[in-house]
């Protein structure tokens, strides 16, 4: 009987063991087996395997480095080599590759910040698909078109809120609150005037998650009187003493609350920043009950935000249906013209139409821009990679024959210049997340968010970098690798059909689609440049010039001295006048119904903003009076009697002409009289509106700003003199000033911010495209070089070289000027839509947008040309 | 010197492939010496120990013939080189003069 030794141990050390000990070592032991296997054939059987395993040991085993491989790793291991080598090998078009991309990404990625942080817009509340708000609407009857379209304000009145509560089970928690209320809150010689301060419900803590960090959530907002601090606020107050059960004099709220002694009852944390609108107090709304109850019934007074929270068996369009008919219980007035509708807590900072917001709102708009921007920009930087990679793929064309004809297969080549671009990939990732780093400040500064990178490193964001990282590297090197690896073998290695590789076509037509975007993102800067100064630089119909506004708050013993303020200010020679009123350009306007004699003899009653004014006003904000007079000290009754509405208002009253009107009855909030004037249309707010029609009641002595026109060529020095009448007449309110220009600018804020991350991502845009540009140029340059020579021996002149260098981008950068045009028209005539007055965009926009993409691109080619064309043609034909 | 070492049972092993002399192999040498020794000994044991000698360089090997035995594995033949006889040499005539120097004396 042939005897075998174990098939098992026998494999194990045909595995393991040096192929040049391995015959000695199995003869041997298959000796040794055989001889023992005739007396015991177990004791042999397991003799071998114990031997087997004595033989496992350093000595005997082959370098698994060397002589081992069961996958492809010493394949990956040259791959890397060879990637490595190209990139040390082609330092320059490396940066250029490594650099754009990375810049390309750390933009996107700053975009996906800013983006993720608007969306995240109260997300932080626990109970948000919960919650929901009133916003409340006239139903225009004279339009009976546009029903579904009437301008809603989230703001509303007071006895929506315990009616909603009342009449729908599945309505859990009503809270209403009231602000941005004003008051100047003081302990001590400690006096701020705060401006972030809401009247709210004592349910809030119900509905919304705020986190109290002292206090007790049920009965913090309670009793009247009660104040909840911000940590911050709470600091200012008290240092580091426990605030609560301390007690802070608060002045009148005015139509809010009367004076009185707030007692701390609790603190709660800073709101995080993502919050649609923010408060640095809250105040009980008892308070505002206890001052002014009669407010609470009345359907028509409005001042009041209306949240609720519901329970799970809500639905949203059922709850819709019941609307009108619960509108028509509540109020039992079928005539009424009052509607309601909700709004979902997560559409309150991006979808929302709705006037009068309780905080700030975003723009989804923005969110598209940005994104689309941030989408380009990468495109662009993969489009760098793409161009530079084929066309460096002469210099691979030989390796590609060789690896194909000693037996790679295609799909092993397309994985290696895969994994060369993921290389490559990799390391932008790494710049990107440098670049990031250091950008992420200046974004914060830029967008005045508070962004950090700590909340953008999530667990679930992760994936979605690992994601991007092989995304990124599929998009830019398949066309590489798969153009590379078609390459037959053959011709390759024979040297023919060269002029046919890497796709010149493509080449153009990638480098066209780069500057088609670069150029569309240089004439949208103009365009949001030139409109942002036409915003800027248009004359509003008022100086809003050198004036100081000085802001206290209807306080009353300030408008009882206000004679005696306006006496003394004017008394500086640096003041030209001064006025009071109500409100100033740009800031807050009430809307009052006011009833006016058509020409027909009817009183006719429409709504319109008031702009309450003092005497002078007129004169002092240089508007313009078409008809009538203004109000004068020498009319006794213009007080309670007269009235001055600006053009559109007339217009509104059914006059063409301004002069009609005057003469004519009016009543507004209970006065009586005649209108005496009409001044000419100007823009009291910012000019993405059109100009509404406005009346101007006289109201001389409940005004809240004291404006002062000012002539001064030292504008400090003026500051403090006016700070000391003001802290002569009055000691008790702080001096807060501001001037009209900035307050008013303040409106475009957020066009401001949409103004510098636009420029900025299009500078790097364009940055990003010139980069590649300039490696592509580098590259053919350098393809020519003995072109060039023979060139220059047979009498070629330097600019002829430059020109031969220069012409074919040149032309591609032509096209791109006639592609991107029309769609940057078309895309920056969407945006400008937003705004009531906006620019003409005019020809010379696009000229100049072309010209400055071109004279870029002719700077960035000429550097490489010249120096191509000022070689020595002796050195160039020489070398091979 | 590193290669001037030799343990014991390298030097009985060495001692062996210069006994056998054109017939040492991996099995021969295993069962001369559980002959000698009058103990098993494994043939791994006896692997290790020509590898070292050999990288010391006090034998060379070489392939014998292909057989049918062996599962048709070549057997692989030592010889002691002239470094290793000379080891040997040297190991016993140290051992020798170090005996010599043991006083006579009686073990009753």
């Amino acid at each position: 009987m042939k005897s075998l030794p174990p098939k098992r141990s026998l494999q194990f050390l045909r595995w393991f063991c040096r192929e040049d000990y391995l015959e000695e070592i199995e003869g041997d032991l298959t000796e040794v087996f055989e001889k023992q296997f005739e007396s015991s054939p177990r004791q042999a059987k397991w003799n071998f395997a114990r031997s087997v395993m004595k033989y496992f040991r350093p000595a005997f085993m082959k370098s698994f480095k060397n002589y081992y491989q069961p996958n492809s790793y010493g394949m990956l291991q040259n791959y890397f080599k060879i990637a490595w080598r190209n990139l040390i090998k082609k330092t320059a078009y490396s940066t250029i590759n490594i650099f754009g991309l990375g810049l390309g990404i750390a933009c996107c990625f700053l975009i996906f910040v800013f983006v993720q942080d608007e969306l995240s817009y109260d997300s932080y509340h626990e109970k948000r698909d919960r919650i929901y708000r009133v916003i409340h609407g006239i139903k225009s009857t004279t339009d009976s078109t546009s029903a579904q379209s009437f301008p809603f304000w989230v703001w509303g009145n007071a006895p929506i809120g315990p009616a909603l509560g009342n009449q729908f089970p599945e309505i859990e928690k009503v809270v209403q609150f009231s602000g941005r209320a004003d008051i100047l809150l003081s302990i001590e010689d400690k006096h701020y005037q705060e401006d972030g301060v809401f009247f709210m419900d004592s349910t809030a803590f119900d509905v919304f998650s705020w986190k109290l960090i002292q206090g007790d959530t049920k009965t913090a907002l309670i009793a009247p009187y009660s104040i909840v601090l911000s940590e911050t606020t709470a600091k200012k107050y008290f240092g580091d003493s426990d605030p609560i059960g301390k007690s802070l004099k608060g002045s009148e709220s005015p139509g809010r609350s009367n004076p009185g002694d707030y007692t701390v009852t609790g603190v709660v944390a800073d709101l995080p920043s993502n919050s649609h609108f923010r408060f640095n107090a809250l105040l009980s709304m008892s308070t505002f009950k206890k001052s002014q109850p009669e407010i609470f019934d009345w359907w028509g007074y409005v001042d009041f935000y209306t949240y609720f929270l519901v329970n799970e068996k809500f639905n949203r369009a059922a709850f819709e249906q019941k609307i009108p008919s619960f509108i028509l219980r509540a109020q039992g007035d079928t005539k009424s013209e009052y509607a309601i509708a909700i709004e979902p807590l997560k559409d309150v900072y991006l979808r929302t139409d709705a006037e009068r917001q309780p905080g700030e709102t975003g723009s989804l708009s923005n969110i598209y821009v940005f994104s689309i921007i941030g989408l380009f920009i990468l495109a662009i930087a993969i489009v760098n990679f793409m161009n530079l990679s084929t066309a460096r793929s002469m210099e691979r064309a030989k390796e590609v024959g060789i690896r194909k004809s000693i037996g790679a297969y295609r799909s092993s080549l397309v994985f290696q210049f895969l994994g060369e671009s993921f290389i490559i990939v990799f390391l932008s990732m790494l710049v990107a997340i440098i670049l990031v780093f250091i950008a992420m400040p200046s974004m914060a500064s830029f967008t005045g968010k508070v962004l950090s990178i700590q909340q953008v490193i999530t667990w679930e964001n992760i994936p979605i970098f690992f994601c991007a990282l092989f995304g990124i590297s599929i998009v830019a090197g398949s066309y590489p690798a798969l153009a590379l690896s078609g390459f037959a073998p053959v011709s390759v290695l024979k040297g023919i059909a060269k002029s046919n590789f890497g796709g010149v076509n493509l080449r153009r037509a990638l480098v066209v689609f780069q500057f088609s975007l670069s150029i569309a993102l240089i004439a949208g800067t103009i365009i949001v440049y030139t409109q942002m100064n036409h915003l800027l630089d248009k004359n509003l119909g008022f100086d809003k010039e050198r004036m100081l506004v000085l802001d206290y708050n209807y306080d009353e013993l300030v408008n009882r001295k206000s004679e005696a303020l306006k006496i003394e200010m004017e008394a500086n020679p640096a003041i030209l006048s001064a006025a009071f009123s109500r409100s100033v350009p740009g800031s807050h306007f009430p809307n009052a119904g006011t009833e006016i004699q058509t020409a027909d003899g009817e009183m006719k009653m429409l709504g319109q903003p008031i702009f309450q004014v003092g005497m002078d006003f007129i004169n002092h904000f240089d508007l313009k009076l078409v008809a009538g007079r203004s109000y004068s000290r020498e009319h006794p009754y213009d007080s309670g009697k007269s009235l001055v509405i600006n053009e559109a208002a007339a217009k509104q009253y059914g006059y063409t002409n301004p002069a009609d009107i005057i003469g004519k009855k009016f009543s507004q909030w209970g006065r009586e009289g005649e209108v005496i004037g009409v001044v000419k249309d100007f823009n009291y707010i910012s000019l993405h509106r059109n100009i509404e029609p406005l009346t101007l009641p006289f109201v001389p002595y409940a005004s809240r700003y004291l404006s002062l026109k000012v002539k001064s060529t030292d504008m400090t020095k003026t500051i403090a003199e006016v700070g000391e009448i003001w802290s002569k007449l009055a000691p008790h309110r702080p001096f807060l000033y501001s001037f009209l220009d900035d307050d008013f600018n303040r409106q475009y804020q957020s066009d401001f911010i949409f103004r510098k991350l636009f420029t900025t991502f299009s500078c790097l845009a364009i940055f990003i495209a010139c980069l590649g540009l300039l490696g592509l140029a580098t590259y053919t340059a350098e393809q020519r070089t003995k072109e060039i020579g023979i060139r220059k021996v047979l009498g070629a002149e330097v600019h002829n070289i430059v020109a031969l260098l220069s012409k074919d981008f040149i032309k591609l950068v032509i096209v791109s000027i006639l592609i991107s045009t029309p769609l940057s028209w078309y895309a920056m005539n969407r945006w400008l839509e937003v705004f009531a007055y906006r620019m003409e965009i005019q020809p010379w926009i696009f000229m100049l947008a072309g010209l400055a993409a071109l004279s870029i691109a002719v700077l960035t080619i000429s550097y490489q040309s010249l120096k191509s064309a000022r070689m020595n043609p002796v050195s160039s034909l020489k070398s091979e | 010197m590193k290669q001037q070492s030799l343990g014991e049972f390298e030097e009985l092993v060495l001692l062996m492939v210069a006994a056998l002399h054109d017939e040492a192999y991996g099995v021969a040498i295993l069962e001369s010496l559980e002959e000698k020794l009058k103990k098993k000994v494994n043939i791994s044991a006896v692997h290790v120990a020509l590898k070292r000698i050999e990288d010391k360089g006090f034998v060379k090997s070489r392939f014998g013939g292909i057989t049918e035995d062996r599962g048709g594995r070549r057997k692989k033949f030592y010889i002691i080189t002239a470094v290793g006889k000379r080891m040997l040499d040297n190991q016993y005539a140290l051992r020798t003069s170090i005996y010599q120097q043991i006083p006579k004396m009686s073990f009753g």
